[in-house]
């Protein structure tokens, strides 16, 4: 059929152009999955129980009105689409202390300085040195500390590698909870179901200027001890050859006032919390969909009084649409939320591990991991009391243990330096920083531009007498926008920072080939 | 989410990819399936399977337009679907698709036939010389499959323009791509 080939090439029109035509089939394009987007949002409300949070919280959290955006404000540098952040100055835990520290940071910018190993230029290695100097008679010691910026599950390729006098430190890693905050996923502004990540150093000074991140970073756990009711759902059956999508919805009265519902490998919520009703549904497990096979309903508060099973064609869960032969086992326990926050992340970890045919976090990764998640829950969880954001209003717990993982947070390296009576010790950190940049595909002009930048003093109380920046191995790069002063040209590549400045900037394209 | 973070989370294998196409891109993919399907299950089941394919192709596929590449998947998905369906006739595709064959120039000959992706270039040349207004008609109406009254209401016309519109657009094509060369 001539026609039928013809709409299948028209498939292959240029997307732009698919993209212009599409601006005007916004009405078309809102409309939503039934299955996967509720009917109201789920509790965020009353007190019920007794959690007393009183962390850094939403405080510093941009709740909606969007992230930055825009190319001013920002010291003349430009606002990419994805900031990879600054790179810190080292700071102490102890405060007044009698140090002076002088700081040498360079950028090698030589093809292939980064950890993927491609033979491109991408990316940059840092080393941020210091000479931590004591003019006291007596020796000092201090918790030095080196803030970097990423996530857990970038850690292999962004932490920093630590030495004190040419010797490897050990440091304790601390991570900080997520750094962003949340924007619209509509023009109106109306709601808070994205994320909108740091983009420019000025959101970083926000996060990091009163020391309460930081605090938070290094301070106790989350303590989620309250009492829950856990329903595992196990020992699956349904007629899969006959309906690829077979779907198990668990229906149930709850007042919302009384009771909070989480879910752990669910796909689909519906409900109407004025009827207190609600219905939670999973794509029965068929050994072939990456679906997690660990399904929990949570509950927090007054325990459910009954539920009704039911097995549906699909993950619409429609009237007209049931069907026969979808079963499984329902176990009931109570628990505590940490408790239940402990099997998940194991269960999460190792799965997200197998995907990626590595070894499940254990040690001090999986416990970093799980404080994230318990901090996350904590902060911006559906929690009585909380005020959440639209993204996390459902309950998914898949949601929230998955960007715990992922979220841009700033990390802490801890380890101790004793400088002694008179002397002086040098501390180095190096670090792979990848670059802010536009994205390809986005026909922006700063495609093919990568930003690095770094603060002089922000969150640090060294007192710092001198500081440098240098620049090496440049000679595949032009410098396209900076405020350092560089001149690669004129064999300017290292040069003095004046310490009144807070943020420099350095913006390069890598050179065409003749 | 920005599509490149949702493609890195392919790359990454992630799951959470799937879960943020089908916040962003659910939809737009559930609005191209029934504007050629018009059943609900059926265009509901087409666009899981386009979470799927796109799974499946990311890696190694690293989509420049992620919403065109898409609603290219959801529209084969949704005619393969169609055309299942075709002996009990409930769905859109059939007009559609004989308001195309108004495009097709005559006398096909094997020897001048072309790959997709050339006609497809070809299209998009001719595309882009058409007043933008006619550009959007025509591809709200073949590539979205809009409604002659959703593409009106949309474009702030009235339906009788938008069919005068589709129709020269559709003349001017079959001579542009009889003048090319191209035979389907």
């Amino acid at each position: 059929m001539r026609s039928e080939r013809l709409f299948r090439i028209l498939g292959l029109v240029d997307g732009d152009l698919v993209l212009e035509a599409g601006e005007a089939a916004a009405p078309a394009a809102r409309r939503k999955r039934r299955w996967s987007i509720p009917m109201a949002a789920a509790a965020c409300g009353a007190l019920v129980c007794g959690l007393a949070l009183a962390r850094w919280g939403l405080g510093n959290i941009n709740m909606g009105g969007g992230a930055n955006a825009g190319g001013s404000g920002h010291d003349g540098g430009t606002v990419f689409m994805s900031y990879g952040g600054p790179v810190f100055p080292l700071g102490v835990l102890e405060e007044d202390v009698d140090l002076t520290a002088e700081r040498a940071v360079i950028w090698d910018l030589a093809p292939g300085a980064y950890r993927d190993g491609e033979p491109r230029q991408w990316g940059a290695a840092v080393t941020d040195g210091y000479i931590l100097s004591n003019s006291t008679g007596e020796d000092i010691t201090v918790n030095a500390l080196y803030p970097f910026t990423g996530s857990l599950q970038n850690l292999a390729e962004r932490m920093p590698a630590v030495t004190v006098d040419g010797t490897e430190a050990e440091p304790i890693l601390y991570a900080g909870p997520y750094s962003g905050g949340f924007q619209s996923a509509s023009p109106d502004g109306s709601d808070t179901l994205n994320l909108a990540y740091p983009d420019s150093w000025e959101d970083y000074k926000a996060l990091l200027s009163d020391g309460r991140y930081r605090e938070q970073a290094l301070g106790d756990y989350p303590v989620l001890d309250v009492p829950v009711t856990v329903y595992q759902f196990t020992d699956f059956a349904a007629p899969h050859e006959e309906y690829r999508a077979a779907t198990q919805a668990v229906t149930f009265s709850a007042d919302e006032s009384e009771t909070t519902v989480f879910t752990y490998g669910f796909n689909g919520y519906e409900g109407d919390p004025e009827e207190g009703w609600a219905r939670h549904s999973y794509f029965v497990p068929d050994g072939v969909r990456a679906e997690p096979e660990l399904k929990l309903l949570i509950v927090l508060g007054k325990d459910l009084e009954g539920y009704v099973l039911q097995g549906y064609q699909d993950g619409g869960c429609s009237r007209g649409e049931e069907i026969e032969g979808v079963s499984c086992t329902v176990i009931r326990q109570e628990s505590t939320l940490d408790e239940v926050l402990d099997e998940i992340c194991r269960y999460d970890s190792e799965r997200y591990g197998a995907l990626r045919g590595e070894e499940a976090d254990t040690g001090a990764a999986f416990t970093l991991f799980r404080r994230a998640v318990g901090e996350l829950l904590a902060d911006m969880g559906p929690l009585p009391g909380n005020r959440c954001p639209d993204r996390y209003s459902y309950g998914f717990l898949d949601d929230l243990v998955s960007e715990a993982r992922a979220m841009d947070r700033v990390l802490y390296l801890q380890f101790p330096v004793t400088v002694p009576a008179g002397g002086d010790v040098s501390v180095s950190a190096s670090l792979w920083k990848a670059p802010s940049h536009d994205f390809d595909c986005s026909g922006s002009e700063n495609v093919g531009i990568q930003g690095y930048d770094m603060v002089t003093a922000l969150g640090s109380s060294l007192r710092f007498t001198r500081q440098t920046a240098a620049l090496v191995n440049g000679e595949g790069v032009e410098i396209v926008r900076q405020n350092f002063g560089f001149d690669l040209a004129g064999g300017v590549s290292q040069v003095e920072l004046d310490m009144g400045q807070e943020h420099y900037y350095l913006e390069i394209r890598v050179r065409e080939e003749d | 989410m920005e599509d490149q973070q949702i493609i890195d989370l392919y790359w990454a294998r992630d799951q959470r990819a799937v879960g943020e196409t089908a916040e962003k891109y659910g939809g737009f993919l559930y609005s191209l399936a029934w504007n050629l399907l018009r059943v609900r299950g059926d265009a509901e089941e087409c666009v899981n399977d386009v979470y799927l394919r796109a799974w499946n192709a990311i890696p190694p596929e690293r989509p420049g337009y992620l919403r065109a590449w898409l609603g290219r998947i959801a529209r084969n998905l949704s005619l393969d679907r169609w055309k299942r369906d075709q002996a009990e006739k409930r769905g859109g595709g059939e007009i559609l698709l004989g308001e195309l064959a108004e495009c097709l120039p005559g006398s096909p000959d094997p020897q001048k036939q072309m790959e997709d992706r050339e006609i497809a270039g070809h299209i998009s040349r001719f595309l882009r010389g058409l007043p933008q207004e006619s550009r959007r008609i025509f591809l709200l109406r073949y590539w979205y499959g809009s409604s002659v009254a959703e593409i009106a209401g949309a474009c702030g016309c009235g339906a009788g323009k938008v069919k005068s519109a589709l129709f020269r657009t559709r003349k001017a094509l079959r001579a542009y791509l009889e003048r090319e060369g191209v035979v389907l």
